[in-house]
């Protein structure tokens, strides 16, 4: 037996795929799926509203909020960077900065629907236009939501100092998440607000 | 010197002394608190099994029904829920659970894990699962029954719009149908994003993907099918939900709307959930086969391409169940012809089978009796998959009992003959005990029998002209005989199930002593004790090649030296 | 091991309530709300600070890993003569995109002279491919046809060049396995079955596309192309050593015993 190599040694550089990475990736996969159907079901249903209002006559491109939460993507990868290197005061300034960015984004889209209910008549049984609008919508602000709600989370237990440097790993991951979130934006955008128009 | 090479170690044997002063009611606690894969693995199949025996009790009574011209033996409205439950339950409550049971108890001990990637997630998946079936349930009791058996589903397991409106469908038979699939779609979900995680990050040193034994590959494949699966199914039934909740008009015809957008976003999620469901049987014949013919898999390359390739081509197949609503030539010609595609992995894979049992020293085992007659099946149910999916053909057979007979004999014939193989097989190292052959032999043979009645007679209503979901048919018409001789099977089957769980009853409290490895199989899992320990492996194994433990059985023959 | 808990049954007992609530009403989905709460801040406090794990005795007792059949056969391929430390050739797929190159600027020689001599414009061709797909075909005048297009050139050298690297990839996959002959197989006989495809779904698929296409020169453009990339791939070193192999090495059959022994005695 002594003609058996001993191989022990050739994995000690035994490197996979961290699990957080793969498990968020594998979500984002899941959650295009759902996005798309219903990006699918908007485009589908572009000038098919048997009634008014249409969207020409009620949308105006978001811009203010539109780069507002485009920005806050670039601020949490400076947080990312930040807590890597293990500058705390800069991670929690950028952080925060991230969340009010977000908040202002949610801001904006909750007065763009008030104004859309009150001023314009349009809710989501209106017409296909109201269907297809609020739920392709909302789905992307309850995802935003949920987005702020941890990053919050994190926010607060920075705060109290619970936050370090060797959870830069997971701070990652979550950041992942909203780089999503921001990602999704990019297509709802275009799709309702520069083809659906 | 085996430990020089390759350390798989051994692992804990005397149990803790705390486990015998349990009382009941800890031992109980313990299942509903876990988060060890192997439990899970286990409540996945025990539950997947009761609800097994509920959907068969409601097959059986379907079957009675047409058993003879002019029959009323329950009321048309029941029968209308007894197949739409029956098929939601198969689908969403038996197959997935128990497939990813199996994935739950196999996948780690397989690529010599410790545990699933997400031990908490896997339960909170479990558990989603589990409630979500329980809500389906409640339907049949919960609501205030329009016709005095609840308002369970009764509008077809595929729910096509617009009956699902509330204007058609009055009360709360398509909620429970849609809340109850959202719900346990989140643990679906859940359980594929953990299998990815665990076969993607946790593999055992030298365990390259390519090494990574076949189950735990398709179970990889299957696992990103759901995830692009599942989701839409869910925003169909958001989208549903909000038509029904809100006044929304996704599928309301009257303001716009388009119902043949519900069968698109259905079929989008239910063509690749055939695959989802059939992938992990090819999966399990891929670990089977090899073992009983004394041979190493066939073709291990090919094998894993044409999965992935089943897995990519599925996702645009999706309107071969949508021929006769009236698309464009075009568009039903891509779908004929790409439909016909999946025949091409699939028949590499048959191939591949065929030339692993070819030449080897074939034991003929109860697990390997259900994966041959599993291929014989699978290899008909191909064939009527290509007759149907010629338009034409279909135009003529669409939703009649052909057709009915096809995707029997593919999740019958195919995927529930595979799983009882795999619980001949995996059952001694779950338990410890090994099934009684005799009874298995017994199991087998009669359910083969109950299966072919049953299946096989029923193509021919179909090409009489019987459609699906009816309630009941004219003596003139000659299906009689036919549902007759189908009514027999299924009662066959149901005896072949009862012979099954008497056995399994039976074995776990005097089977014999199973031993580690009873098959003298190859992979990991069998390199453990059974049942394993909660941390299953002592020491991390340390793999060389696709077979690790051909090469300790083998060592002046190793597997490796042929990679 | 990581330690039992509760929470994940209660956060998903909670969100069943939650949505059931819709069916059940709203004190339900009032109670779902406060479990999935709960579910949540149980859960974080588990795996946060620090993962809650228990410690569970390890007795170490090595298993024994035998087997009562000793005999091992090895399938012995015929005819394979490798040298210890000589590397099987694979598939010559490089020559085969070559193949693919070439045939294809081959092909286009024929469609060019057809549509000067049938039409009297060398962009009657080009048009078909790049314009069928995308323009209203129903009732396009021959002027049309033979007039240049920037649009329909650029698609239709998008759909030439990716399927001729794509036919010249299967080439260089596929001569190999055949029996002898490449250039009868490659040239003629291979762009014959596909062309009679063609023909059969074309009408089918895009009637419009199909009445216009003269199908003798179809034949000859597609046997140039066959030609071309069939010589091409032959000419290949690589394809010349592979052809010399048994047909199990040559269609990359890989099962145990069928490969070759690797004599390095390295572990992949």
């Amino acid at each position: 037996m002594a003609t058996i190599p001993v191989v022990q040694n050739k994995y000690e550089e035994w490197r996979l795929p961290s699990r957080g990475a793969s498990g968020m990736i594998s979500l984002i996969i899941g959650e295009t799926a759902l996005f798309s159907m219903f990006v699918l079901a908007y485009i589908f249903y572009i000038g098919k509203s048997v009634s008014g209002p249409q969207p020409a006559q009620v949308l105006d491109i978001p811009v203010f909020m539109t780069i507002c939460l485009w920005s806050s993507s670039l601020t949490i990868w400076i947080a990312e960077r930040a807590i890597e290197h293990n500058r705390m005061k800069q991670f929690t300034f950028f952080w925060g900065l991230t969340i009010v960015l977000g908040g202002i984004f949610l801001g904006g889209t909750a007065l763009e629907w008030h104004r859309l209910i009150y001023h314009d008549g349009l809710t989501i049984s209106t017409n296909l236009f109201g269907t297809t609008f609020y739920s392709l919508v909302g789905l992307h602000a309850s995802h935003v939501v949920v987005g702020l709600i941890m990053l919050t989370a994190v926010f607060i237990f920075t705060l109290t100092g619970h936050v370090q440097q060797k959870h830069a790993y997971n701070i990652k991951t979550l950041a992942l998440y909203w780089h999503f979130v921001d990602a999704v934006w990019v297509v709802v955008f275009t799709v309702v607000y520069i083809l659906g128009r | 010197m085996a430990d020089q090479t390759l350390p798989i170690g051994g692992a804990l044997d005397i149990t803790p002394q705390k486990a015998t002063k349990q009382s009941f009611f800890e031992w109980l606690s313990e299942w509903f608190i876990t988060v060890d894969h192997k439990k899970l693995g286990i409540l996945y199949i025990s539950y997947a099994l009761v609800f097994m025996l509920v959907a068969g009790v409601e097959a059986l009574m379907i079957r009675v029904q047409l058993a003879v011209p002019n029959n009323d033996f329950v009321s048309p409205q029941l029968y209308d829920r007894l197949f739409t439950m029956h098929g939601t339950t198969m689908v969403f409550l038996v197959g997935m659970p128990i497939l990813f049971g199996f994935a739950n108890y196999i996948v780690p001990l397989q690529i010599g894990a410790r545990d699933m990637a997400y031990p908490r997630l896997n339960a909170f998946s479990f558990w989603l699962t589990a409630f979500g079936g329980l809500l389906l349930y409640y339907s049949f009791i919960g609501g205030f029954g329009l016709y005095g058996v609840g308002t369970a589903p009764d509008m077809g397991w595929f729910a096509y719009a617009p009956l699902t409106e509330k204007a058609f469908s009055p009360g709360h038979a398509p909620d429970y149908w849609a809340i109850a699939l959202i719900i346990s779609g989140w643990g679906t979900l859940g359980t594929a994003i953990n299998i990815i995680a665990t076969t993607i990050s946790m593999r055992c040193k030298g365990m390259t993907l390519m090494r990574m034994p076949l189950f735990s590959w398709l179970m990889l494949v299957v696992s990103g099918l759901t995830l692009v699966t599942i989701t839409p199914l869910t925003a169909a039934q958001i989208m549903l939900m909000i038509d029904r909740y809100l006044g929304g008009h996704f599928f309301d015809t009257q303001a716009g709307g388009s119902a043949v957008m519900w069968m698109h976003f259905f079929w989008i999620f239910g063509h690749p959930e055939v695959y989802v469901l059939v992938l992990p049987a090819f999966g399990i014949a891929s670990e089977i086969i090899p073992v009983f013919s004394r041979k190493g898999i066939f073709g291990y390359a090919a094998m894993v391409a044409a999965s992935v390739g089943i897995g990519f081509v599925s996702l645009g197949v999706w309107a071969h169940h949508m021929f006769t609503v009236g698309m464009s030539t075009p568009t039903t010609t891509f779908f004929v012809l790409s439909t016909m595609l999946v025949g091409i992995p699939t028949g590499i894979k048959i191939f591949n089978w065929l030339a692993t049992i070819w030449g080897g020293k074939i034991v003929f085992a109860t697990p390997m009796l259900f994966c041959l007659a599993f291929l014989f099946q699978f290899l008909i149910a191909g064939l009527t998959g290509i007759m149907l999916s010629a338009a034409p053909w279909d135009w003529q057979l669409h939703n009649s009992y052909f057709v009915v007979a096809h995707f029997h004999y593919v999740l019958v014939g195919a995927i529930v003959f595979n799983i009882f193989a795999a619980i001949y097989y995996w059952f001694p190292k779950a338990t410890g005990k090994m099934l009684s052959e005799t009874l298995g032999k017994w199991h087998f043979w009669l359910f083969l029998i109950g299966f072919h009645l049953t299946f096989d007679f029923m193509h021919i209503p179909g090409i009489l002209g019987m459609p699906r979901h009816i309630y009941t048919y004219m003596p003139d018409r000659g299906w009689g005989i036919w549902n007759f001789i189908e009514t027999i099977g299924a009662f066959v089957q149901a005896i072949a199930v009862l012979v099954f769980l008497y056995n399994v009853v039976i074995s776990l409290m005097k089977g014999k002593e199973a031993g580690n490895d009873p098959w003298d199989a190859w992979t990991l899992e069998w390199a453990t004790p059974s049942p394993p320990p909660a941390y299953n492996f002592a020491t991390d194994p340390v793999v060389n090649s696709r077979r690790p433990l051909w090469d300790l059985k083998h060592p002046e023959d190793p597997d490796w030296k042929y990679e | 091991m990581p330690a039992n808990t509760a929470w994940p049954i209660v956060l998903a007992f909670g969100c069943t309530l939650l949505l059931g609530g819709i069916l059940l009403g709203e004190i339900i989905s009032l109670l779902g709300v406060v479990l999935v709460l709960a579910g949540c801040i149980g859960w974080f406090r588990q795996v946060l600070p620090h993962e809650n794990a228990e410690h569970v005795p390890v007795e170490v007792q090595p298993v024994e890993i035998e087997t009562k059949r000793k005999t091992v056969q090895r399938f012995k391929l015929p005819g394979l003569h490798v040298e210890p430390g000589e590397i099987i050739p694979t598939s010559p797929l490089i020559a085969g995109l070559k193949g693919g190159i070439a045939g294809g600027i081959a092909m286009v020689i024929p469609v060019l002279i057809y549509g000067q001599i049938a039409h009297g414009s060398i962009w009657y061709g080009v048009n078909l491919l790049g314009g069928a797909g995308v323009a209203d075909w129903q009732n396009v005048t021959p002027a049309q046809i033979n007039a240049f297009h920037w649009q329909w050139l650029l698609i239709a050298l998008v759909i030439h060049g990716v399927s001729s690297l794509l036919v010249g990839l299967i080439y260089g996959a596929m001569l190999p396995m055949l029996p002898s002959r490449p250039i009868l197989l490659g040239g003629i006989a291979l762009p014959l079955v596909w062309s009679g495809l063609e023909y059969a779904s074309m009408g089918l698929i895009n009637p419009a596309l199909a009445s216009h296409v003269s199908w003798p020169w179809f034949v000859v453009s597609q046997v140039a192309y066959g030609l071309v990339a069939g010589w091409i791939v032959s000419r290949d070193e690589n394809f010349k050593r592979v052809r010399n192999m048994p047909f199990a090495i040559r269609v990359g059959l890989e099962a145990p015993g069928l490969m070759h022994e690797n004599h390095q005695g390295e572990g992949h």
